[in-house]
């Protein structure tokens, strides 16, 4: 069993943004149907604005309000995707023989989020990125952990968007684009625990269908209206448990 | 403004994503890069790639005179000007 403490936490997505956000919507869960606005990142400069886009606006949205202006924080920046409309526009060119635009090359990398974040807040700290294709945030809070050891305090963002055709045929996604940010925290914050359980287990959790994903079942923990909740790994089952 | 300003203008807040950029904000005779609008290394390498689809104007990165020739939209607009006229 691993024992972490959360010092921290935000979620964003259209329209929700504080923890009262969430827990009304826990109530009634449904997809937004609004693409995120630009208000959401204010505070950045416009220059700097232009180069994020709707997974960088959910991460940076969830990720400035719990950090304070100008301290300095490593940070784990995890998405199974990526900016994976990014990445189709720029094969959709090459496939017209076009050239390759460099900034939408420099903002499709799996770190280019994590770049962006760092120029914004000059925080010159240590940044991991994670890409998992199963259990994206138990591997996240591994990798926490893990950096709790040498680390007072971790940033972890985790953020996705749905899959585009012709991808989504393919594999499963979230259903909207959102970002989740948290500090992990050595010694003080709410405590939680991981352990290996069965896979035989089934969440109690007001999600269903395409919005019970692992991602959204983690903020419904957050939130206090779960008391635990688990995922399944490459290689294993775990369990994660509030106190 | 000569049209040529006008459509350079255009084409800078259009391929770099200036959504809160006007026209008339942009200077002729001033600095595009760090000072004056701003511009950083990405930006120059898309607004090359910009004139080679538009104009045909192919620049070689290490070349001295591609800084010269970014320096501001009146350079820019001599640079179209006389790639058109060679």
């Amino acid at each position: 069993m691993v024992h972490f403490k959360l010092e921290a936490w935000s979620a964003m997505a259209s329209g929700l943004g504080s923890e009262e956000d969430w827990s009304a919507w826990f109530s009634a869960p449904s997809i937004p149907d609004e693409p995120i606005g630009k208000e959401a990142l204010k505070q950045i400069p416009a220059m700097l604005r232009r180069r994020f886009k709707q997974s960088g606006k959910c991460a940076l949205g969830a990720a400035l309000p719990i950090l304070k202006e100008g301290e300095m924080i490593p940070s784990i920046f995890s998405s199974r995707h990526g900016d994976i409309e990014q990445t189709l526009a720029l094969l959709e060119g090459i496939g017209r023989d076009e050239p390759m635009s460099p900034t939408g090359f420099s903002l499709a990398v799996h770190n280019a989020i994590s770049g962006l974040f760092s120029i914004v807040r000059k925080d010159m700290s240590e940044v991991t990125t994670i890409a998992a294709s199963k259990g994206l945030i138990f591997q996240s809070l591994f990798e926490a952990i893990g950096q709790l050891q040498v680390s007072k305090r971790v940033l972890c963002v985790i953020y996705d968007i749905p899959l585009p055709q012709p991808y989504s045929i393919s594999t499963e996604s979230d259903p909207f684009p959102f970002a989740l940010a948290m500090i992990l925290n050595g010694a003080a914050g709410d405590p939680y625990n991981l352990q290996p359980c069965e896979q035989s287990l089934t969440d109690q959790t007001s999600l269903t269908g395409d919005l019970n994903t692992e991602a959204l079942r983690f903020i419904e923990l957050l939130t206090g209206k779960t008391s635990s909740m688990t995922s399944s790994l490459s290689g294993g089952n775990w369990r994660l448990v509030q106190g | 403004m000569s049209k040529l300003h006008q459509e350079l203008k255009e084409m800078i807040i259009e391929v770099l994503d200036l959504e809160d950029v006007d026209v008339e904000e942009i200077i002729d005779d001033e600095p595009l890069f760090v000072e004056g609008l701003g511009l950083d290394s990405i930006d120059a390498l898309e607004i090359g790639l910009a004139l080679q689809k538009r104009y045909g104007i192919k620049l070689k990165s290490d070349s001295e005179d591609t800084p010269k020739h970014f320096s501001s939209i009146n350079a820019l607009v001599a640079l179209v000007e006389s790639h058109s006229t060679n």
